[in-house]
């Protein structure tokens, strides 16, 4: 059996953003029922941490899977779009969704996705300390779960 | 007849038992940490292509990171000693390994970066080198994992099988 070399490389980036969890029909009571705190009417926010894996072959040259720089380009614009805002006042995608860490993830994954192509194996949003969110294509996820 | 059923069963009890140890995967994880400097270059190429691929971490004179080391182990738990592989020798395995990389200039004092870019890729690659070959002296446990972190943001798993 032939050894294969796997290697992967995990970057982190971070924002700050500001949202309220509520159906728009439904009164400020029934909005509590489903969402508790979370639909407080004023928002309320959190410090987010996106962790975004990539996967690949080291090349010979640069050493690198990626670039970093590159990676950096990407995730700039997408990180300044949701930093600092009140997400479903500020940023038109979550106009119609709600705002949550499953909903981000899918969001960020969707952004990035094209540029990153197959390189792209795995993001890991974590809202606080204590909960986190994944998102990945099983079929091209090369951990043993 | 029940004494043919009562040895069927206890076969089939046997091979439970040996079915349920053998679909638990068993890993053991210890870090280390350690402190150098680098900077990534490519003697082959010009200045400018370094400067433009690589930034800054071009720097002449290097840069720094606190790395944080995680090696993973898999294996068998012994049944007297309760372990995969005794905690004191993996430590001893680390630490003899991160002797040319701790407080070193990877480029200049690690003969393995000589003609290598220092990347966390390239340099999880070379632990992983390092570490198998300290633990095949070892025939209970093998690498499983290396994981490295450049920075609390930044770190890159390697593994081969």
């Amino acid at each position: 059996m032939k050894i294969k070399e796997y290697v992967s490389l995990t970057k982190t980036y971070r924002f700050s953003a500001g949202h309220r969890l509520y159906i728009k029909s439904l009164s400020d009571e029934d909005n509590f029922k489903i969402f508790d705190t979370c639909s407080n009417p004023n928002g309320h926010g959190h410090d987010y941490a996106i962790q975004v894996q990539l996967y690949g072959e080291i090349d010979p040259e640069t050493g690198m899977i990626y670039s970093l720089q590159e990676l950096d380009n990407i995730m700039s614009p997408v990180i300044d779009e949701l930093d600092h805002k009140r997400l479903d006042i500020e940023v038109p995608y979550f106009e119609n969704a709600q705002p949550t860490g499953e909903n981000i993830a899918s969001y960020i994954w969707n952004k990035i996705k094209p540029s990153l192509n197959d390189k792209l194996i795995h993001i890991k949003l974590s809202e606080t300390s204590k909960s986190y969110f994944e998102y990945y294509e099983e079929d091209n996820y090369p951990y043993e779960c | 007849m029940e004494v043919v059923q009562c040895a069927n069963y206890a076969i089939l009890l046997a091979f439970k038992g040996v079915f349920e140890l053998m679909g638990f995967k068993k890993l053991l994880t210890k870090k280390m940490e350690f402190s150098a400097s680098h900077r990534y270059w490519n003697e082959d190429w010009s200045e400018e292509k370094n400067l433009s691929v690589f930034g800054k971490s071009a720097g002449p004179y290097g840069h720094g990171h606190n790395y944080n080391l995680e090696v993973t182990v898999e294996g068998e738990v012994d049944a007297e000693t309760g372990m995969i592989i005794n905690l004191v020798e993996l430590k001893s395995v680390m630490a003899e390994v991160l002797v040319d990389f701790d407080h070193k200039h990877l480029n200049k004092d690690n003969p393995h970066f000589k003609d290598l870019v220092p990347t966390t890729e390239n340099i999880a690659r070379v632990l992983w080198d390092l570490l198998e070959e300290k633990l095949q002296g070892n025939p209970k446990c093998s690498l499983y994992r290396v994981r490295l972190y450049e920075t609390q943001d930044l770190y890159v798993d390697y593994w081969r099988k």
